[in-house]
């Protein structure tokens, strides 16, 4: 880190005379020990910027002390997912108090700022953001923040804070270290579960020899084996896996929305549930007529129904085939001998 | 007289119907082998795509050194300078299997090459798989099931696309042993013989020789026991079943070199031995029950639940704490994945880059299992309807396996039998009743119908009688059990019967249906057929596209392998990307830096690394590696799109993840992967870009890659520190040489001529081989 030479001999006088004031207030700017003390504050240590704090900052002389990520926030954009602001803000602070606890010496060499649309819009001028999420870092040489600045590209976020912390370890040459992140569940729920899960355990092994839990109900496996099924095959893994949205706009008209995507290797939810709708009802209709229909003794009763099953059945497997011909584009056919055409 | 004559007809029908099956079987066996051999038709006998050429080369080895060589094989052909221990780091199941069968076959004078012996072992193997899949079903639902079950199995595409003749990979075999294995523990489960438990666990042997995949047998067996436990199905027959299995197999398994002591250390194996001190507390329970009056029992109960409930606790803070002092937890990547899917994406690129560790979409379980897609959900009611030890099982597997092929899609191939079971059990209860319906009316009489098609039925109930009288005979443990499971057995048959005297559906309504079913079952076979001809015969070494002027073939990575195996010295050094390793030491028998076998990611890494560097920086790595030539297979002449190019992304990521200065926002544009003029310098620089591209603008004089669709972003450039030494006919693949350091005592002036005469003497000689 370039300190400037005045800084340094202004800090080692303040070390002479303040021997036991610890290494934040080594700085001696008032900026400094001002945003160090906001940083302490914030939970996260992120710093709430306003326009005034901003300009304060920029007229310090040009090798500043520190460097400085600023996240650029806006409340009326929670609201769209495909943003996904909210998310990236939490990830942002997850980077700065991870930052702040694995690096306690370089505390104030890099500050979190976060700047809020209505309420510092000259800032967002200042900077010429005009689309969000937009993410920025100052180094210490920048005067003219506009162009000497760097913006976090969107590959630097993909991967949330994982990828920030890349972001801020190759640009500005700081280690974030491992990115702590809350546990799902605190140690005291944990406990409380163990312990509910210990009363539990004679109780239920009592009703396990005695045999009648749940557990000994066939239909809820029957159910639940379905379910996985339909589950499975509707490709509902490949959509949590990759997270896909439900629907998208259509490209050429937004207020229209696509329920199906052309093309093998992706698909939307709505339309993996729909298939994998499609995919179990014929199995379970032919077993309702195997198993059930026939035990009923009405003759009508079983046409009807028999006729509607069967109705259903094919059309849903017309459906599949052609939407699977329509999506992936292979045209099946079979191998007739040539003489017969 | 006529209950003799009717025992005799029972008789003769019975034989009839075994003959009948023993036929149709037979020529399911036909099938399965037939219905694969269209990549030999279409294309020739050769070996198939990457890995099916480290077996063969193994293979190769095996027929010529022996066993005891193989076993303690230290190959230096590959990851040099490293080497790698193959006898211990092989499932050589395959591979012992292909050998045996090619001495079997010299022995008895048939001179068949190890190649041909090699390309043939699937399709026979997948005859094997079909005939076990036949006796798992019987024994679940009846041999009219099995023999549908076969039939489907015998030509689902999932399965067809890992077993093509020439397709020669652990899958080919291991499919087979997955579903014998489960064959084995069913029939031990349903007779508690202990000859099937051993021949189980021999089995269970076979398929830990063959295939990784085996750890989804020692995680599903233990499940199934532990739901039977649960659900109150404890028997001594589930005892036998499982007992000698875990006991037996993880001795056995243990001799297999790849797995050792993996056996007992891993985490994918604890659950086997937690369940089998489970069944022992519950066995010891049942065995008090028995002799103890119930008022005593409910004190004892009391005591050993306590005891057990300790003991059980001991030991899982036990293994808690030998799993937890692992890094991984004790998990391989690839069954941690399995566990949180999105765990791979996430911290092992190496996994993530290939391409059939992504989760399926809906299409892929139309095209894989087609039609059984519909049909298993009535295979899962029917399996409950009635609920038996081998039924639930069958559950278990499908269930187990659907999740499974949800998160990664070469799980599908595991899914493949399971769907089969239970569409074969879904068809045959469907005809069952509507034929039944359909005979009842044409018939018209209540009496239970008698001709033909009643066969398969009756095959089913005569084996539920013999199994039961078995069950009589074999059992000698505890009575109440035995009093239970006699009362299991008798329910499902008097039901049955019962049903076939009233049980039925309209006439037209079901001549429908059995037309439906049929149609159903037809558009299956053409999907089939169509799959295993057009889709899955491809040998990806050899290609072919047809085009309005005929049938193109591009034999040239044969070609560039030849050319390496008659142009370079023996001890010579190439370096490609991992794809081409185990090509290159099969076909070229030239040492490699990396192979398939992706044991050393560092290693790899390094390679990815000098790919996406600098020339002269990639000269530096490539030189202290000893490589004297670099392959890299190009696309964009021909429009081959699995070339280098479109997989270097994964290079940089790989090579990113170890070396921190390349990075990949370096190679992208705006978070755009191109290579057209508004690529960023550092890919115009990168040496996998240049020697891809290299005179490429001679091609066609503006450089347009037919791959990506645009003109390349930088045409004219020179190589300082490569040489191009070959490129194939449609130039797929291209081979440079290292040049050797500059001499420093030479003038500059001298060197620079003498470099400028040598470039145009190479250029006057080799001319553009698009020509």
């Amino acid at each position: 880190m370039a300190i400037s030479p005045t800084t340094f001999a202004i800090a080692a006088l303040l070390l002479i005379s303040h021997l036991t004031s610890p290494a934040a207030s080594l700085s001696s700017d008032p900026i400094v020990t001002e945003l160090s003390a906001l940083q302490s504050q914030s939970p996260t240590g992120v710093i709430r910027l306003s326009d005034s704090l901003l300009r304060r900052i920029l007229s310090l002389p040009t090798p500043r002390p520190f460097h400085a990520l600023i996240f650029f926030d806006a409340h009326h954009l929670h609201s769209k997912p495909e943003l996904s602001l909210p998310t990236l803000k939490s990830e942002f602070a997850l980077v700065s108090a991870s930052f702040q606890s694995n690096n306690p010496n370089h505390k104030s060499k890099l500050f979190f700022f976060e700047v809020e649309f209505q309420e510092s819009q000259s800032s967002f001028a200042q900077f010429g953001v005009n689309s969000l999420p937009h993410i920025r870092l100052i180094p210490p040489t920048a005067s003219d923040v506009k162009t000497e600045s760097i913006q976090m590209d969107a590959a630097d976020y993909s991967r949330l804070a994982d990828s920030m912390a890349e972001f801020i370890e190759s640009r500005a040459k700081f280690t974030v270290g491992q990115i702590n992140r809350p546990p799902v569940v605190s140690r005291k729920q944990i406990a409380f579960i163990i312990a509910v899960i210990l009363i539990m355990t004679p109780f239920f092994l009592k009703k396990l020899i005695s045999g009648n839990t749940i557990f000994h109900d066939k239909n809820i496996w029957m159910a639940g084996a379905v379910f996985v099924y339909f589950f499975s095959v509707s490709g509902a893994m490949f959509n949590i896996i990759r997270k896909m949205p439900m629907v998208i706009a259509d490209r050429q008209d937004p207020s229209k929305l696509v329920f199906f995507y052309q093309g093998s290797g992706m698909q939307l939810g709505a339309e993996g549930f729909s298939i994998g709708f499609l995919y179990t009802i014929v199995g379970l209709l032919l077993a309702f007529v195997t198993h059930v229909l026939v035990r009923v003794k009405n003759k009508t009763a079983q046409r009807l129904v028999m006729l509607f099953a069967l109705f259903v059945s094919f059309w849903a497997v017309k459906k599949v085939i052609s939407l699977d011909n329509w999506k992936t584009g292979y045209s099946i056919h079979a191998y007739i001998p040539s003489s017969w055409q | 007289m006529a209950a003799q004559e009717t025992s005799q007809s029972a008789i003769f029908r019975h034989a009839f119907g075994n003959v009948l099956s023993f036929t149709v079987l037979l020529l399911i066996g036909v099938m399965a082998f037939s219905i694969r051999l269209f990549s030999v038709i279409k294309y020739e006998s050769v070996i198939h795509e990457f890995d099916p050429y480290f077996n063969y080369r193994v293979t190769q080895f095996l027929t010529k050194s022996g066993v005891y060589d193989f076993w303690n094989w230290f190959d230096d052909r590959t990851w040099y300078p490293l080497g790698r221990v193959i006898g211990g780091t092989v499932y050589p199941g395959l591979t012992l299997t292909a050998g045996t069968l090619w001495r079997i076959l010299n022995s008895i004078n048939i001179p068949l090459s190890v190649e041909t012996v090699c390309v043939f072992t699937a399709p026979v193997f997948s005859a094997f798989a079909s005939w076990a899949t036949y006796l798992l079903t019987k024994e679940i639902k009846g041999a009219g099931a099995g023999l549908t079950a076969a039939a489907l199995l015998a030509m689902v595409p999932s399965y067809i696309s890992r077993s093509v003749a020439g397709s020669y990979d652990n899958e080919a075999v291991a499919i087979f042993a997955l579903i014998f294995t489960f064959y084995l523990y069913i029939k031990t489960l349903n007779t508690g013989s202990l000859f099937y438990a051993t021949l189980n666990a021999i089995a269970y042997f076979y398929m830990v020789c063959s295939w990784g995949g085996y750890t989804f047998i020692i995680n599903l067996i233990p499940m199934h026991v532990l739901l039977c436990i649960v659900t109150g199905r404890y028997s001594p027959r589930l005892y036998i079943a499982y007992a000698p299995l875990v006991v037996l197999g993880t001795l056995l398994a243990a001799l297999v070199p790849v797995v050792g002591f993996n056996a007992v250390m891993t985490s994918e194996h604890f659950a086997s031995f937690l369940v089998f001190i489970i069944i022992h507390v519950v066995a010891l329970v049942y065995y008090i029950k028995g002799i103890l009056t119930p008022q005593m029992f409910k004190v004892a109960v009391t005591l050993v639940v306590s005891v057990g409930m300790v003991l059980c606790f001991a030991v899982l803070a036990v293994l808690i704490a030998l799993v937890a002092s692992s890094p991984t937890k004790g998990w391989s990547g690839r069954s941690l994945s399995l566990l949180d899917p999105t765990y791979a994406s996430k911290y092992i690129p190496i996994i993530a880059s290939v391409s059939e560790h992504q989760p399926p979409t809906w299409p892929s379980y139309f095209m894989d299992i087609n039609v059984l897609a519909f049909l298993v959900p009535a295979g899962i009611i029917a399996c409950f309807l009635p609920l038996s030890d081998a039924s639930s099982f069958a559950v278990l597997y499908i269930v187990t396996s659907v999740y499974f092929s949800g998160v990664m899609v070469r799980l599908m191939l595991v899914l493949a039998p399971a769907a089969c079971i239970m569409s074969g059990i879904a068809l045959s209860e469907a005809f069952d009743v509507f034929t039944r319906s359909i005979k009842f009316h044409l018939v018209g009489t209540t009496q239970n119908p008698q001709e033909n098609a009643g066969d398969a039925t009756k095959v089913t109930q005569n084996d539920v009688k013999s199994e039961k009288s078995e069950d009589t005979v074999k059992e000698r443990s505890s009575r109440k059990s035995k009093k239970k499971d006699k009362e299991n057995i008798e329910k499902p048959s008097l039901v049955s019967r019962v049903e076939k005297r009233l049980l039925v559906l309209p006439l037209e309504t079901s001549v429908m249906a059995v037309f439906l079913v049929v149609l159903l079952g037809a558009f299956y076979v053409v999907h089939c057929v169509w799959a295993a001809a057009e889709a899955y015969s491809a040998p990806s070494i050899v290609l072919t596209s047809r085009s309005h002027d005929g049938l193109h073939v591009f034999d040239d990575f044969r070609e560039a392998y030849a050319w390496l195996s008659h142009n370079t010295e023996v001890d010579d050094k190439v370096a490609s990307w991992w794809d081409y390793g185990y090509q290159t030491t099969a076909m070229a028998n030239r040492t490699v830096i990396v192979d398939n076998n992706t044991w050393n990611n560092t290693h790899i890494a390094t390679v990815g690394t000098a790919l996406s560097s600098p020339e002269k920086a990639a000269w530096d790595i490539f030189n202290s590696l000893d490589v004297k030539y670099v392959l890299v297979v190009f696309g964009g002449l021909v429009g081959y799109p699995s070339d280098d190019i479109n997989k270097f992304l994964w290079m940089v990521r790989i090579g990113g993840g170890v070396f921190p200065h390349i990075k990949e926002p370096d190679y992208l544009r705006d978070g755009q992967y191109r290579i057209d003029s508004q690529a960023t310098p550092t890919m115009l620089n990168c040496l996998m870009y240049k020697l891809s591209y290299y005179r490429f603008v001679e091609t066609d004089g503006r450089g347009y890659d037919k791959v990506r669709n645009t003109e390349i972003g930088k045409k004219h450039f020179k190589l300082n520190h490569f040489e191009e030494v070959f490129t194939t006919h449609h130039w797929m693949v291209r081979i440079y040489k290292l040049k050797s350091p500059r001499n420093r005592i030479r003038g500059k002036t001298k060197r620079s001529k003498s470099q400028k005469s040598g470039t145009s003497k190479r250029s006057t000689r080799k001319k553009n081989p698009w020509q």
